[in-house]
């Protein structure tokens, strides 16, 4: 070891060497994140005993319609061996979860939802994990009862690993006509519905229906003795019904409210139609102040009009939700590829532009209809926006941390320098950091066929790997010192020597981490840390095994303050060449240990 | 030679509490704490995010959704957007009604945002327009709103049981369970409730010459109360006299008479059909489709009703489902006979236990590995000083947690996880330090205990230093946002608390535990 050491850092050919592989691994590595093998995501997904399936059926959907759907879906699922029990929420949400909360799960009170809350058996003795059971599902499900009703949206939810959001992908239209914004939000989702591993599209918008408006004759009411609103609450209440008293014995202790309404026979019309409709309001009568039977028919015309769909607004704007899950896939490449669809889709009927700056909305784009002129604002959000947002934070804490270390350290050793190789030597952690996501992911695919992803934890288990490995260089560096300084031995054999010394603390150390991680690196949302730190503290290992040497042997800071050096003003120049063939063997024999090591 | 000179902290310290008997009195206190500190702790699966938000619901009978848009969303945004903090707006108009869901900033102290709204509507409340009903604002509230437990109570005998009677069993038990310890809230979902229905038939009504409101003005006027009159006596006492005017059952509504035809009288139940029933117009409700246990087939079991149970904040979902399950158990006997079955359809608490026991597994396994793969390099005694050491730094760790009203979740076990390979560090230096220094031909002729403070003051400064910088790389991740830093709070909340730890423990009980099961020879000089 010691021998390797002072081979290394005695010559400057090998200096440069290590040097040139320590920037070429660390350029590879990098390269690795957008050439896309290692994959980015915020959090991957967790096996559960349990997910919900949100239906939604066309806006004027009867109960009973959004019931041919959910028991649709019951008895398909019923050839699941792995469900246990199921439970349909029929015109309302389920009990409240984390992902319900986000969801608007709370908030639905509507004929045309339901939904459908599915328990497995434990997943500790269960083969699939739930989200495979999703994925596996989904399509034939989405086949099976997806048609029954029209514009009916199936929808899975699963428990979100972190924290929760809207969806996965959300695509948030602004604008202020509210056609304009209909047309284009449909045109948007079907590029959704185009993309690759986006699935349970869904528009959160109110369908268009016809419905029908009774307008009052007010000639005809006065001159018949009847009175608007009385029409209005006889109208209601023959066909809505509603509890006009309670009961009021005291030897019950309940309140029983009594409820009127045509019964259900007489109270239906015979089919959807402005003709059965004024049938059925002819036969209900109302009587008058004289004491006189008027027929409803005589006193009110019907008018078919379209239906007033709902106005979703944030932020003091008209805005229209376009939502999407990913299906087993990272966020981040479906959104791209879907982005840049629309950018080719849409321009036959929009100016677009993209919206400038580097912010986290900075995937948006600006729309200007070409005909009416108008401008619509396309916003994504959902998880990509709180992974942007994650990431820009966990970077800025990365930044803190490192100008935090590095102040830490010149007050520490009172050099630049040496702070610096402290710094860097940390920083290389990296290399392996990505190199083993690289791994995992190939390891993993071989084995699940599900993608390792880069994740939120990665970027914690990076940092704090900083921390780990700038342990390891501090050693050295303290230890080399105190050899230099108190036994007064030369430069570079002290450094050999004091690496040496060190080796094994810090391989323990690292070893101590990578075990101590093993455990960590098999859940599903740690994963990405455990990894991190595993991958990471051998490649930080290796740097500072090899690399920080070759750095202290070029600081002068190494030296103690009264020591003068021999050649202060002239640079040290080793004969290059001549040294090559001495140390051919030696550091090929290096060179390929590195690689290897490096790469694992 | 010479006494040796501690240098750094590191010495003092471990010269300190190297011979001193409280040392070992210390430790075991310290791992006491940690253990109790585990049990007693509140188990969570997922650590709490403070989301404060809430919504204003206003409703307008016959206002359509662009109305309610310009009348009553528009002007509420505009107020809300005056509250600091506030981070969306979602408004919302429906046909009848429109509604505002304010989202706070992640972090907002959810009490003041919540008296923040409130005072927002109240103040403004003379601008809402003509025929709007008074507002209704209702906070979000995590701990409330998501329940820990669930249960589906279903009717496992088809023919004797009706909905009302199911409800009515059900709420007397969601009475005993709303009264154990921590329950804050229990709701029923897919209730029907009792309720008398008057299903008017139209034919008879146009055939007796019989009005909808003559109808309604009948039951009204029947089933309206008065309080109890009381007049004096010319004897100077009271009478007290009420009116009665009663509907008891079906049959005094079946019986009332709605109006004369050709001189008869027409009763209810002519007219209409008249029953005692659940409410009808709600359309809501809940269907449970179940297997037995080993079984292959499913059973409909039809209408449910789930009953759902919160905890208050910060109390341990573990101990709360398992006392509901418990008084769900006691009548489970009594539900059987009266022909109630019922399943637990969500259980947080179970589910968070499994999650932290799997998790404290984990951490011992991991310890255990640790400890062998030292044995080569370090021999066994000086393994053991390590693998006594990090249950200390844990447990005390975990103490401070508890002082700090921390909960024990998945991100706190894996904070722990984390700082596992860190915290044991500090012991290796130090122990490898020592013995190194064993071996080495300077040590001859010191004691051992010398030798240690020595070993230890050596490693001081770097050690402190690198343990400072590893803290320092973690201190930025408590101020990451949104909901993702709340969710990962407890990895900086207890990391850098582990390590400062953990380097007390190198200093303290390291050398002491070396002193004790390290043997060495001393050389006579």
């Amino acid at each position: 070891m010691e021998k390797l050491v002072y081979k290394i850092i005695s010559s400057s050919f090998n200096k440069w060497l290590v040097t040139i592989i320590v920037i070429l691994s660390m350029a590879a590595a990098v390269m690795m994140l957008p050439s896309k093998m290692v994959l980015a995501r915020m959090l991957p997904g967790k096996s559960a005993n349990t997910f919900t399936i949100y239906v939604d059926t066309v806006t004027n959907a009867s109960i009973k319609e959004t019931q041919t759907v959910t028991s649709c879906i019951v008895n398909y699922l019923k050839n699941e061996k792995e469900i246990t029990d199921m439970e349909v929420y029929l015109g309302q949400g389920a009990p409240l979860d984390y992902a319900g909360l986000v969801k608007g799960s709370a908030l639905k009170r509507l004929k045309n939802q339901a939904e459908i809350v599915i328990n497995l058996t434990d997943k500790h003795e269960r083969d699939e994990a739930s989200f495979m059971m999703v994925h596996r599902i989904r399509p034939k499900l989405n086949k099976a009862c997806g048609e029954l009703q029209p514009n009916t949206s199936i929808r899975f939810t699963e428990m979100p690993s972190g924290p929760p959001t809207l969806a996965t992908i959300v695509i948030e239209l602004y604008g202020n006509s509210d056609a304009l914004l209909r047309k284009t939000s449909k045109k948007v989702a079907k590029v959704l519905a185009q993309t690759e591993g986006l699935v349970d599209i869904d528009i959160m918008q109110d369908d268009l229906y016809t419905k029908y408006n009774l307008v009052p004759d007010k000639e005809k009411i006065i001159l018949s003795g009847l009175g608007v609103d009385q029409v209005n609450q006889i109208i209601y209440l023959a066909f809505k019904g509603m509890p006009i008293a309670v009961k009021n014995t005291r030897n019950q202790q309940d309140q029983i409210p009594i409820f009127l309404r045509l019964d259900d026979e007489t109270r239906s019309i015979a089919f959807n139609s402005k003709d059965a409709l004024l049938t059925k309001l002819s036969s209900l009568k109302l009587m008058n102040n004289r004491g006189m039977m008027v027929s409803l028919s005589e006193i009110i015309t019907i008018e078919a009009t379209n239906s007033s769909p709902t106005i979703f607004r944030k932020n003091l704007k008209n805005m229209v939700t376009i939502t999407a899950e990913c299906d087993m896939v990272s966020q981040v490449y479906p959104l791209l590829e879907a982005r840049d669809k629309m950018l080719e889709i849409l321009s036959s009927d929009y100016n677009i532009s993209k919206v400038d700056g580097i912010n986290t909305y900075m995937f948006d784009l600006n729309l200007i209809d070409k005909d009416t002129n108008e401008t619509l604002l396309l916003r994504w959000d959902g998880e990509m926006k709180v992974s942007l947002d994650t990431f820009r934070d966990l970077g800025g804490a990365f930044i803190a941390a490192l100008v935090l270390m590095f102040l830490l350290m010149v007050v520490y050793y009172k050099s630049f320098a040496l702070s610096g190789i402290v710094l860097i030597g940390s920083f290389l952690s990296i290399i392996g950091v990505i190199a083993g996501h690289w791994v995992t992911d190939k390891i993993q695919l071989y084995f699940t066929e599900t993608n390792f992803f880069l994740t939120a934890t990665s970027l914690i288990g990076f940092i704090s790997l900083m921390g780990i490995s700038a342990r390891s260089s501090l050693l050295l560096i303290d230890f080399a010192k105190s050899l230099i300084s108190e036994k007064k031995i030369e430069k570079n054999r002290a450094i050999a020597i004091a690496t040496a010394t060190r080796a094994k603390p810090i391989m323990l150390t690292a070893v101590a981490i990578i075990l101590g991680s093993l455990l960590l690196a098999t859940d599903p949302i740690f994963g990405g840390l455990g990894v991190a730190l595993i991958f990471g503290s051998m490649a930080a290992t290796l740097v500072s095994l090899f690399f920080i040497p070759v750095l202290m042997s070029n600081a002068r800071a190494m030296m103690p303050d009264d020591y003068i050096h021999p050649k202060i003003n002239e640079v040290v120049k080793e004969g290059v060449w001549c040294k090559l063939t001495d140390n051919f063997k030696g550091f090929f024999s290096y060179f390929s240990y590195d690689k290897d090591r490096d790469d694992s | 030679m010479e006494t040796y000179k501690i240098k750094n902290i590191a010495g003092h310290l471990s010269k300190g509490f190297l011979a001193n008997p409280l040392t070992p009195i210390l430790a075991f206190a310290i791992l006491l704490l940690g253990y109790i500190s585990l049990e007693i702790m509140p188990r969570e699966e997922d650590p709490q995010i403070a989301v404060s938000g809430g919504s204003i619901i206003v409703a307008i009978p016959g206002a359509t959704p662009q109305e309610i848009n310009n009348v009553i969303i528009k002007p509420l945004e505009r107020r809300i957007r005056e509250i600091k903090g506030v981070d969306n707006i979602y408004g919302t108009a429906m046909n009848n009604f429109g509604m505002v869901n304010v989202q706070y900033l992640i972090g907002e102290d959810r009490e003041s945002s919540n008296l923040k709204l409130y005072d927002k509507v109240m103040q403004n409340m003379d601008k809402l327009p003509e025929g709007t009903m008074p507002p209704l604002v209702k906070p979000f509230d995590i701990d409330i709103d998501i329940p820990i437990l669930t249960v589906a109570f279903y009717k496992n005998r088809k023919d004797d049981l009706d909905n009302i009677k199911l409800y009515k069993k059900i709420r007397e038990l969601q009475q005993d369970i709303n009264a154990l310890d921590n329950v804050s809230k229990t709701i029923l979902k897919g209730v029907k409730r009792p309720q008398f229905n008057v299903l008017v038939d139209l034919q008879k009504l146009s055939a007796y010459h019989i009005s909808l409101g003559q109808v309604a003005k009948s039951i009204k006027s029947i089933a309206s109360n008065s309080p109890e009159i009381d007049t004096s006596t010319s004897t100077g006492t009271i009478t007290i006299f009420g009116i009665k005017n009663a509907i008891d059952d079906v049959d005094d509504l079946q019986d009332l008479i709605i109006a004369q035809y050709y001189g008869s009288p027409i009763y209810l139940k002519n007219i209409a059909k008249v029953e005692y029933n659940y409410d009808i117009q709600n359309f809501q409700s809940v269907l449970l489709t179940y297997k037995e246990k080993n079984a292959s087939n499913f059973i409909d079991a039809g209408d449910q009703i789930t009953l759902t149970v919160s905890k208050l904040k910060g109390t341990n979902a573990v101990l709360i489902a398992e006392a509901a399950i418990k008084e769900l158990q006691k009548n489970r006997d009594a539900l059987h006979e009266q022909g109630v079955g019922y399943i637990v359809t969500r259980n947080y608490g179970e589910r968070a236990n499994e999650a932290v026991n799997e998790l404290v597994h984990h951490l011992i396994i991991t310890i255990l590995i640790i400890a062998f793969i030292l044995i080569p390099f370090l021999g066994w005694r000086e393994s053991l000083v390590v693998t006594i050491a990090v249950p200390m730094i844990l447990a005390a760790t975990l103490f401070i947690a508890l002082m700090t009203d921390q909960t024990i979740n998945r991100i706190t076990l894996f904070a722990f996880l984390l700082s596992l390979g860190l915290i044991v560090d500090d012991a290796i230096i130090v122990i490898e330090n020592i013995h190194r220094r064993m071996h080495l031909p300077e040590s001859k002729g010191l004691k051992f205990s010398e030798i240690i403070i020595q070993a230890t003051d050596e490693i001081g400064p770097s050690t402190n230093i690198a343990t400072i910088a590893i803290m320092l790389t973690m201190i930025p991740m408590a101020f990451v946002g949104g909901m993702m830093g709340q969710f990962m709070k407890p990895i900086p909340l207890n990391v850098p608390v582990a390590l400062a730890i953990s380097l007390f423990v190198a200093y303290v009980f390291a050398p002491y535990l070396a002193r004790k099961l390290i043997k060495y020879e001393e050389e006579k000089p």
